[in-house]
């Protein structure tokens, strides 16, 4: 996990995005504890108000649930929610991409182009 | 994140000098967290610290110490509350003449669980054994070592609570970092049953380890809370200078320089700055402490 002091994301943010991505890929399980509160504190360098408050952001998200003095688990993850949560993050690449296509002045025909491109680059 | 357990709960706890006045109505101290007490010099952290310590005795009011145990009751061993207190103090308590070994037999004779290898091993990670240094008395040490001597006798205990006067000040970066370190490890230990108090100036090098804040002023608390919500009560503003005169009232904290003006503005007030080009950032632990502060002494 890298997290950047200045980059203007709360580390508190920065956690919870990078235990979501581990979450939504599957890399974190289902029924798996997360790191105590307080040894990701104490590896992370932060403080444990940061950590806990990291943790609160996935539990309201429902990605995680918190049990009184045994910690946080990976909840079962809803296969429905989990692909709307892909799809909505790949509207979300492709309007970021749609933006800068707009200000290097691409044509929508250029941009459809690319998009095959580029597939046909990751399929090969 | 407003309910909490408290290892600590003070209630109308005075203390009166001949021109100073501690005066705390109420205070919750968190379990299970590591809580900074920040004030200006003079402001009471010392005194403060002392009472919840049992070195002063001479106060009116309460303290609760773990949840349950009250005056009176914390000088009954049975229930090991001393015990379960570490102190360290910046003028140290060890008498100048004892060496650092003296030190360490004296503290296994002194309390019950001090564990002399962990000592032996904090000595030496804090580089307090270069030399001949067991041999070295305590009025030889450098502030600095004698410090760190003092953290390592409290770290070497099993305790539940750490209460720490100014422990970073004789300190350097490098071991400021490391007693950061020592006081996460402490917490980890302890699994949400062990808490730590300290007061400091040193902000910055301490905000990554402060979960809660307590400030003092004049002996009296001016706010508190937890360091994350702290943050989200107090915004840092940035702008140029032609606009402040519109929003001052508005501001908690300001200051002005040729070009702009930068400073703290509470997060339910934001909306009377509405309008105004402005820049908005989540402020430092160290520029809530300086706003807070300055607009305490400012009221004098």
């Amino acid at each position: 996990m890298i997290l950047l002091q200045n980059s203007g994301i709360p580390i508190y943010q920065q956690i919870a995005d990078s235990f979501r991505e581990d979450i939504l890929s599957g890399k974190l399980k289902q029924g798996e504890y997360l790191p105590s509160i307080r040894s990701l504190a104490k590896e992370l360098k932060i403080s444990v108000i940061t950590t806990m408050k990291a943790y609160e952001i996935l539990q309201e998200e429902g990605l995680a649930t918190g049990v009184q003095g045994k910690g946080f688990y990976v909840n079962a993850q809803d296969t429905e929610m989990l692909r709307e949560q892909h799809l909505r993050k790949v509207e979300e690449s492709l309007g970021e991409a749609i933006h800068a296509a707009k200000i290097a002045k691409l044509s929508g025909e250029e941009l459809q182009e690319m998009l095959r491109m580029l597939l046909s680059v990751d399929e090969s | 994140m407003q309910e909490f357990e408290s290892v600590l709960g003070i209630k109308d706890l005075t203390k009166k000098f001949k021109d100073f006045e501690l005066n705390i109505g109420e205070l919750e101290i968190p379990k299970g967290f590591a809580t900074a007490l920040i004030g200006e010099n003079g402001a009471g952290k010392t005194t403060l610290l002392n009472c919840l310590a049992g070195t002063r005795l001479d106060y009116k009011g309460e303290i609760k110490y773990f949840g349950k145990y009250v005056n009176d009751e914390r000088e009954n061993p049975e229930n090991h509350v001393r015990e379960s207190i570490g102190f360290t103090a910046p003028k140290g308590f060890f008498l100048q003449h004892w060496t650092v070994r003296q030190v360490g037999d004296i503290c296994e004779l002194l309390f019950a669980k001090f564990s002399k290898e962990r000592f032996e091993q904090l000595c030496g990670e804090m580089g307090i054994l270069e030399g001949n240094g067991w041999k070295k008395k305590v009025s030889e040490l450098s502030d600095g070592n004698r410090m760190k001597l003092m953290l390592a006798t409290a770290f070497a205990r099993e305790t539940k609570l750490l209460l720490m006067d100014e422990p970073t000040s004789p300190l350097d970066p490098l071991m400021r970092d490391k007693l950061c370190n020592m006081i996460r490890e402490y917490l980890e230990k302890g699994q949400g049953e062990s808490s730590a108090l300290f007061s400091t100036h040193n902000i910055s090098d301490m905000e990554n380890v402060t979960d809660y804040c307590v400030f003092l002023d004049r002996g009296k608390v001016v706010e508190k809370g937890f360091v994350e919500d702290l943050k989200e009560k107090y915004v840092l503003i940035k702008g140029e200078k032609e606009d402040l005169d519109g929003i001052r009232s508005a501001m908690f904290d300001v200051t002005e320089n040729r070009y702009g003006f930068e400073g703290i503005c509470l997060a339910e007030n934001l909306d009377q700055l509405a309008g105004v080009r402005l820049s908005k950032e989540t402020p430092s632990l160290f520029q809530i402490s300086v706003a807070i502060l300055r607009q305490n002494a400012s009221v004098r």
